[in-house]
């Protein structure tokens, strides 16, 4: 953390301390160091070793300066990334100094002598480091006759980043930010003097979730990149500013594209989330867009049962010709922005004149519905308070794997300050270990709660009945603050866009007839439903038994709700807005081809609740987004939404505002009893962050560092069972079974834990639910 | 394979002596070269999961430090000192000689597995110069044909006792024991300073140089 | 319109024509003033011609002529394109395109680690400056004497890899195919792989 940010964070007044460099007058707080001193001036001291956010290593020398203070100079050049500015300190740049020009000249040689001539194939040609610092104060001849040093190139220290030793200057970057900021120290600098070099346990890959920091972070093209080795040269691309899709974490990101291709993907700088760094999932897992067969036409489903491609006239008739006047419901699915939620929550109020919409495709319940409405939408918890917190609670929520961001904020505290994480996790996962997580089997162990606690809670929480409710009652004794974190991108925008049964757009309840009126009113329609929706299964169960005729359904994997609802489908006519072909448009009546998030504008909203704006990306796409979709299906069943545009979108969004009236009352569920076992367990999971998710298909290099399935167990279970460490276990339920290699842990004897969505463990596929009792033998 | 309780019993021992468990990283080392004669995948395994630390942290201490040997060392580990005074004084000769005799080179190991040579740097014994270290005890003073003796005898199973230290010459697995502060009682055999190292202090006890 | 003014190689035509005075009616001295253009005329017809009768026939171009580009082979036929772009850097008409691709085990097209995948020259906008040529790291372009280069269409004028590849000279194998046996990146870079089965 840079004394800025120690300003910011602590608001406590820091002492301030006026050096001179280069002959200006600087004024910077105490502990700020000579080389961020130089930058306030806007002199540029060249480094390589030296990153904000990473503590100081003088491992490069690259910055040697000329420094003196109280009129008493430093025999040597010091190296000015380590040292902290001091009253009456002078410092002189390679600007100013013959000694600090000289001594950086030097250094450059010296590591030049072992750097290879290679730029022309190296991916880091034209954006390095190296490269701009060896023209702008590098020797311009060398004076080295003799052999470079060679390694065999490159190695793959895991299945996304390959290293070329020889062209490493050593500045350790890259192992500090694996210990540091991921504490992931999986790869070190071994050997020593000429040969020293970073490199692996051979038997243990880098794999670590935010392993392409490292290689962001390379001041010289030694770690690069897999999928993007020898891709592309930086004058090739067009980096755009975006936001991450993947998860509600809030990352900036940067998209580099070529010819309308996503070629990379770079965490973007935002010191308020994602401060410099995002996680594997984010920055390589865009190839889903070429993956799966997109969809580019419209198409509708003939009298043969196939579907048939179709003008956008012809499928908007035929879409609107089954939705008029029909029972219909909306399924928005996880993953739209916020302009694409406001336009499927309209959408439905004003077109099909229902409250049938939910965002949710996941598991869920009414407790949840109520908690979203009443509390969730409310909180005002950041980045910020995790910062400062006495404690952090993680309830159903496992933040390495669902939101890594949030992860890297909390173990930043955890490493600086040991800030206490308790967990209601079943086992501790690697993240808890790298937390110091302290488990905790039921909320009544949770103490010393104070207003400083920040109390973190997961989508999860749905699956366990009465969990909210205590988390309620919890925050509202002890006034810790409260964090909602779904795994998903899109929930916390279509939550705020109403795209839930029990609220319109702003938090308005849809019981409220004051909210309704002022909705309408915006709207210029004369009425709104009034009673409460259904939820996404119940949505699914009344089109099952034909309480519903039709469907309109967004980015949803039918997989991650439930596994009948494909089945619940199929008796209903079902609008599909879809990127690319899926299992619901292989069901679908009419399908609708729609944006990818590179092919339109829009915006997220964060956990936190702040916008992640950001612009289409490829500006010539032809591609809609849903929003303008849904306003020509609207167009054409004569209830207009008059969302042409997504800007239109934001603009009529931010003039309705937030609901200020009373909100709902938040109903309290009792949790169950638990129910006698027997010789069952429990069955508990969670989605790991790189699985076999939609969104990463068709990066096998990625899913390469994934981490292994396998099902936890106690000891005394295992024995029990008769099963030892990495044996096969059998998992089964009524309606399906898996088999997974078994991993002893310290855990309740009645539990058991596999990954949700792994290879050989997708839960709901292969047993039929997420929580449930399960028979466990040895296979 | 795991290591016997017993032996994962004295790491223990060597961890508890340190106030941070991490600190205990460079004798556990020595003793899985006591135990395997070099720094094998289940020590590194092992210290690693003890320690609570990761595997390739353990590769970066064991691989920095050149006592650390990543492939099987011979029972006897026979040390040329290559550095300037030592070189000039003999020992480059006495290393060509070694080579040649044992048909090794540097890092290498005997067929019989008996001896292992390596190029090392100072040991810090210039007054006695050329040295030779054989499992990390002093030979002073050698020749080319001494040092061929004494690899000979060492082949032989019955290796010529150091000059300083030990009666005995102890193998290379039984000196790594030592190194990971496991005493084996010879702490009090022979002389730590010879002649040479005391001379200086014999001058100035006289009065000093004349 | 500037003002018509006679010449000295006039022969009197423009003030005949400013006079309105039939050319016939001009004195003896302007008629053998004619013949002696007419001479000259003549006596061309017995010197030697400058032109040819292109496209029958065509005379070769001066030595460092600015043709079309040359992707050059290795002797074996490997190619010596790594696809650094470096070219398409240089480029001031912006006039190429380039996209690396990783040579593997099963597909090699250039010896070391990187080929050149797509490579594509825009005959509409380069302007045969060489500055490409003066770029590349391993001598892989080159330009030859070939100028016929017209065409009837765009995008008949973007030259792919495959229309800028150097023929292969007998015994040498199409890519993708391996190194030459227990030969290096390096010993190709430096010109060092003679030894090629001509069969």
């Amino acid at each position: 953390m840079t004394p800025e940010q120690a300003l910011l964070e602590t608001e406590v007044a820091i002492e301030m301390i006026t050096v001179v460099i280069d002959g200006f007058e600087v004024t910077v707080p105490k502990g700020t160091l000579v080389i961020r001193a130089a930058e306030k001036l806007g002199i540029q001291i060249p480094r390589f070793c030296d990153h904000p956010l990473l503590k100081p290593a003088g491992a490069c020398r690259q910055c040697l300066v000329d420094i003196e203070i109280n009129g008493r100079a430093f025999p040597k050049p010091q190296a000015s990334c380590t040292i902290p500015v001091e009253n009456n300190m002078i410092v002189k740049t390679q600007l100013t100094s013959t000694v600090a020009e000289k001594a950086q000249e030097g250094i450059m040689e010296f590591l030049l002598i072992n750097h290879p001539l290679d730029c022309a194939v190296c991916d880091k040609g034209g954006e390095c480091p190296l490269q701009n610092q060896a023209m702008s104060t590098g020797r311009p001849e060398s004076r080295f006759e003799g052999v470079k040093r060679t390694f065999e190139k490159p190695i793959s220290i895991s299945s996304q980043v390959l290293l070329d030793r020889e062209r490493c200057v050593l500045c350790a970057r890259c192992t500090r930010f694996s210990e540091e900021i991921a504490g992931d120290p999986f790869i070190t600098l071994n050997e020593r003097g000429a040969l020293q070099q970073v490199g692996i346990y051979e038997k243990d890959p880098f794999e670590s979730y935010y392993s392409g920091n490292t290689v962001q972070i390379c001041p010289v093209g030694a770690l690069t990149g897999t999928s993007y080795r020898f891709r592309a040269r930086p004058f090739d691309l067009v980096s755009i500013d975006s936001a991450c899709e993947h998860c509600a974490s809030g990352c900036a990101m940067r998209t580099d594209i070529r010819r309308g291709k996503t070629l990379r993907r770079l965490a973007g700088d935002d010191p308020s989330v994602n401060e410099e760094w995002n996680c594997d999932k984010g920055r390589w897992a865009f190839k889903y867009l070429t993956n799966r067969e997109r969809v580019t036409t419209p198409m509708i489903r003939g009298a043969d049962g196939e579907l048939h491609e179709t003008s956008w006239p012809e499928a908007i008739a035929f879409a609107a010709a089954g939705l008029k006047d029909k029972r219909a419901g909306v399924l928005v699915g996880g993953r739209t922005t916020v302009e694409d939620a406001y336009g499927y929550s309209k959408f439905a109020r004003v077109a099909l004149g229902t409250n049938d919409i939910d965002f949710r495709a996941r598991p869920h319940s009414d407790e949840e519905t109520s908690f979203l409405s009443r509390v969730a939408l409310n909180l005002k918890t950041t980045y910020k308070d995790i910062d400062v917190a006495d404690q952090v609670v993680l309830l159903g929520f496992e933040p390495e794997e669902e939101s890594p961001i949030v992860f890297l904020r909390i173990y930043k505290q955890v490493s600086k300050r040991a800030l206490p994480v308790l967990s209601d996790a079943p086992f501790a996962s690697r993240g808890s270990e790298k937390l110091g997580a302290v488990l905790i089997s039921d909320l009544s162990k949770i103490a010393n709660l104070t207003t400083k606690s920040v109390v973190i809670v997961g989508e999860r929480l749905a699956e366990t009945r009465g969990a909210f409710s205590s988390v309620y009652e919890l925050i509202n004794k002890s006034g810790a603050k409260l964090a909602w974190i779904p795994r998903r991108s899109g929930e916390p925008g279509a939550l705020a866009a109403g795209a839930i049964p029990t609220l319109l757009p702003g938090g308005r309840p849809v019981t409220d007839p004051a909210a309704r009126v002022d909705v309408a009113a915006a709207w210029s329609v004369e009425s709104l439903p009034t009673s409460q929706g259904r939820s996404t299964s119940e949505i699914l169960l009344a089109l099952n038994v034909k309480n519903l005729d039709a469907v309109v359904i967004g980015g949803v994997d039918p997989l991650d709700i439930s596994s009948t609802a494909l089945t619940q489908l199929l008796n209903s006519f079902v609008v599909s807005l879809e990127i690319s072909h899926s299992a619901i448009t292989a069901v679908a009546d009419v399908v609708l081809p729609v944006a990818a998030v590179i092919e339109k504008s829009g915006s997220y909203l964060d956990w936190q609740g702040s916008p992640r704006v950001f612009e289409k990306a490829i500006a010539d796409s032809l591609s809609r987004s849903d929003v303008r979709i849904l306003s020509m299906l609207a167009d054409e069943m004569g209830s207009p939404i008059n969302l042409p545009t997504v800007s239109a979108t934001a603009r009529e969004i931010a003039s309705l505002g937030k609901w200020d009236g009373t909100p709902v009352a938040f109903e309290k569920s009792v949790s169950e009893k638990i129910t006698e076992l027997g010789e069952k367990l429990n069955l508990k999971s969670w989605r790991l962050l790189l699985d076999l998710g939609t969104l990463q298909g068709g990066e096998a290099n990625l899913a390469g560092t994934a981490r292994k399935a396998s099902a936890h167990i106690s000891k005394a279970r295992a024995e029990k069972i008769g099963v030892k460490s990495g044996e096969l276990i059998s998992i089964s339920s009524e309606l399906g079974s898996l088999e997974l290699p078994v991993e002893i842990c310290e855990m309740a004897d009645d539990l058991i834990w596999v990954p949700r969505n792994s290879i050989g463990s997708q839960v709901i596929a292969n047993l039929g639910f997420v929580n449930g009792q399960v028979k466990v033998i040895k296979a | 394979m795991k290591f016997t309780s017993e032996q994962l019993k004295i790491m223990d021992s060597i961890i508890s002596r340190y106030p941070r468990s991490r600190s205990a990283i460079m004798p556990l080392l020595h003793y899985v070269q006591a135990i395997d004669g070099y720094v094998t995948e289940r020590g590194i395994e092992t210290i690693a999961e003890i320690l609570n630390l990761a595997t390739a942290e353990v590769t970066a201490v064991s691989s920095f430090y050149t006592q650390y040997r990543s492939e099987p060392a011979g029972e006897y580990h026979v040390g040329v000192c290559i550095n300037t005074l030592c070189a000039v004084m003999g020992g480059d000769e006495i290393y060509e000689s070694l080579t040649d005799h044992l048909g090794i080179e540097n890092h290498e190991t005997t067929k019989d597995g008996k001896v292992s040579i390596e190029r090392i740097e100072c040991n810090a014994a210039c007054d006695y110069a050329p040295v030779v270290m054989v499992n990390w005890e002093f030979y002073d003073n050698q020749t080319p044909q001494s040092v061929k003796d004494l690899v000979d005898s060492a082949r032989a199973g019955n290796p010529r006792p150091p000059t300083r230290g030990p009666s005995k010459l102890r193998t290379w697995k039984e000196n790594s024991e030592v190194l990971a502060g496991l005493n084996d009682g010879l702490a009090h055999e022979g002389v730590s300073a010879g002649s040479a190292s005391l001379l200086g202090l014999q001058i100035s006890k006289n009065g000093g140089r004349q | 319109m500037t003002e018509l003014t006679p010449r000295p190689d006039d022969l009197g035509l423009t003030a005949a024509a400013k006079a309105n005075v039939p050319i016939e009616n001009q004195n003896a001295k302007s008629f053998f003033a004619q013949l002696q253009g007419f001479w000259v005329t003549f006596t061309t017809m017995f010197k030697k011609v400058t032109t040819v009768e292109y496209p029958e026939v065509k005379e070769p171009m001066a030595e460092g002529f600015h043709g079309r580009h040359q992707l050059n082979r290795y002797d074996d036929g490997l190619e010596k394109c790594i696809g650094c772009e470096l070219c398409a850097w240089a480029c001031p008409a912006d006039a190429i395109l380039v996209e690396g691709e990783s040579n593997t085990e099963d597909a090699r097209y250039s010896p070391g680690e990187r080929y050149g995948k797509v490579y594509q020259i825009n005959y509409l906008r380069c302007i045969f400056c060489g500055l490409c040529v003066e770029a590349c790291p391993t001598r892989a372009l080159t330009m030859t004497n070939e100028y016929e280069l017209a065409d009837d269409s765009r995008s008949k004028l973007i030259f792919e890899k495959e229309d800028l590849l150097a023929p292969l000279r007998s015994g040498a194998l199409k890519p993708p195919h391996p190194m030459a046996e227990g030969k290096t990146h390096i010993d190709y870079y430096r010109g060092d792989i003679t030894d090629i089965k001509n069969d």
